[in-house]
């Protein structure tokens, strides 16, 4: 089913070493070698791997935030760096950080114009937004006075602001109690199912195992293992199993 | 017209961060203390209470937004690196020039909000003490503004390749003192030969003047004030070529 769809991004041969400053000269960590990885139009797909294997490194290569030092990004058919690319892809860093002297509205509302949306439109767009992730009660608090989960819901709020195609979420359910996991997992089923494309990583295999479609594996950098959801269905002890096989 | 949209949107960002940052309001309220404070010392003026007020109000209103200016241009783009909330700005579709011109417009914005706040409690205390407006009041303050984006202006394009924030605090403040020197830099100049000469002549081009946006200057004995339209040329020379360096720098920035 997923094999069929049009890919909206691809890594082709993607190499990142990032310089580090050392004693005497920059110390050069590679973070990526190689990597050549597929998203196909509305799947959810989630990333797997160690601490340090590259998964945020991804995310960021997808978002312009990183470039490559060898191979080619490509999102939507644009460099990730095009605005046109960008207008389309809504992000959620790990343990996302608010100004501390905006409102959760006020904060929203600037997103929102960021990403091209004015005025009444914007304001529509923000209320509804804010009403879906549960916000609603809080929207005329400064983001400094939030908890952990409202500060992730908060997240993912700015993350759908500007309606997006793709939502690349980087651990959207870490540090959150579990009727937070499970209120941001049912958002993004929500999400999917609204035709949304959904990339996500997490340190919890049976997060990725309840929503994803498929999960790509990776190890020191490199794809290391894609697995479709009918695989880990099929396998004695699931995504677990095949993850400490693929890493070990 | 989206560059701009999007530059007007950092702006305003800015500028309200700034004017609901509690530091805005205390330094505010530290100026209005001091300047109030200052009638003391035109008491014992006497007959040159009104000038000594004017200036050393004026004095204190561009130390303390001088102060404010150095710390939040510092950390106006660092502080968006180190709490990662640029990550939230760039997965966005927004070009790197529409955000540094955004921020800096935003910080001019603030520095003149705060300036203009000043003014009004210095111009408050001038009518309490009875006194009548000042001649170049208002350019002077517009001065001091002028200074202030000249030095905001570096500040972001230091801050960009420094270390800290304190070592962007520290040569914009080096910068600003070397600045009010450059008649004396510039005699220095006529009087050295060789190298000397000519290592001179080259920091006395990359380090702004300032003496030509002191209000006080005008008319006096220090030296005449310059025509309006060099004026103005000299600031946007001071505000385009920062901008651009430091474009350099953040065209291709990982964060």
């Amino acid at each position: 089913m997923v094999g069929s769809r049009e890919n909206i991004v691809s890594f082709s041969g993607v190499t990142k070493v990032y310089r580090r400053p050392g004693l005497f000269r920059k110390v050069l960590v590679p973070a990526l070698g190689g990597l050549n990885l597929e998203l196909k139009r509305g799947e959810i797909a989630g990333l797997l791997g160690l601490n340090g294997a590259g998964k945020t490194t991804i995310m960021k290569l997808m978002t312009g935030l990183l470039f490559p030092d060898a191979g080619t990004v490509s999102v939507f058919g644009l460099p990730p760096s095009d605005v046109a690319s960008k207008k389309r892809i809504g992000f959620l860093p790990e343990l996302p950080y608010f100004y501390p002297y905006s409102t959760a509205a006020e904060a929203l509302m600037y997103y929102a114009g960021l990403s091209g949306l004015k005025g009444p439109a914007a304001r529509a767009r923000v209320d509804a937004v804010i009403e879906k992730v549960g916000l609603k009660p809080h929207a005329s608090k400064n983001a400094a006075e939030f908890s952990k989960g409202m500060m992730q819901r908060l997240g993912v709020a700015q993350a759908i602001v500007h309606d997006p195609e793709l939502l690349i979420l980087d651990e959207p359910v870490s540090g959150l109690d579990p009727l937070a996991i499970h209120e941001i997992r049912e958002l993004i089923s929500q999400l999917n199912g609204e035709g949304k494309t959904v990339f996500l990583s997490s340190h919890s295999i049976s997060e990725l195992e309840k929503i994803t479609d498929r999960v790509f594996i990776l190890v020191q950098g490199r794809l290391a293992n894609t697995v479709a959801r009918a695989e880990w269905e099929n396998t004695q002890g699931g995504l677990e199993e095949i993850f400490v096989r693929t890493v070990k | 017209m989206k560059y701009l949209n999007t530059a007007w949107s950092i702006a305003l960002h800015s500028l309200r961060e700034n004017y609901k940052n509690r530091f805005f309001g205390l330094f505010v309220v530290f100026a209005g203390v001091l300047i109030y404070a200052s009638l003391l010392a035109g008491v014992m003026a006497v007959d040159e209470e009104a000038r000594v007020i004017t200036d050393l109000g004026l004095a204190l209103m561009e130390l303390i937004t001088l102060v404010y200016a150095l710390l939040a241009a510092a950390a106006a783009i660092t502080n968006e690196i180190r709490t990662k909330t640029i990550y939230l700005v760039f997965s966005r579709p927004v070009p790197r020039p529409a955000y540094l011109a955004g921020k800096a417009a935003g910080l001019y914005a603030a520095f003149a909000l705060m300036l203009g706040v000043m003014a009004l409690i210095h111009l408050s205390l001038l009518y309490f003490r009875g006194f009548v407006l000042p001649p170049l009041y208002l350019t002077a303050v517009i001065f001091i503004w002028c200074k202030l984006l000249i030095i905001t202006s570096v500040a972001l394009f230091v801050s960009l390749f420094a270390t800290s924030t304190v070592s962007t605090v520290a040569i914009t403040g080096i910068l600003w003192t070397l600045g009010h020197f450059t008649s004396e830099a510039k005699f220095l100049i006529t009087k050295s030969s060789g190298a000397a000469a000519l290592v001179l002549k080259a920091v006395a081009y990359v380090i702004p003047n300032f003496q030509l946006f002191n209000a006080r200057d005008i008319g006096a004995a220090a030296p005449p004030a310059a025509p309006p339209g060099f004026l103005a040329g000299y600031l946007l020379l001071w505000l385009v070529v920062p901008y651009l360096f430091s474009l350099l720098l953040f065209r291709k920035k990982e964060f």
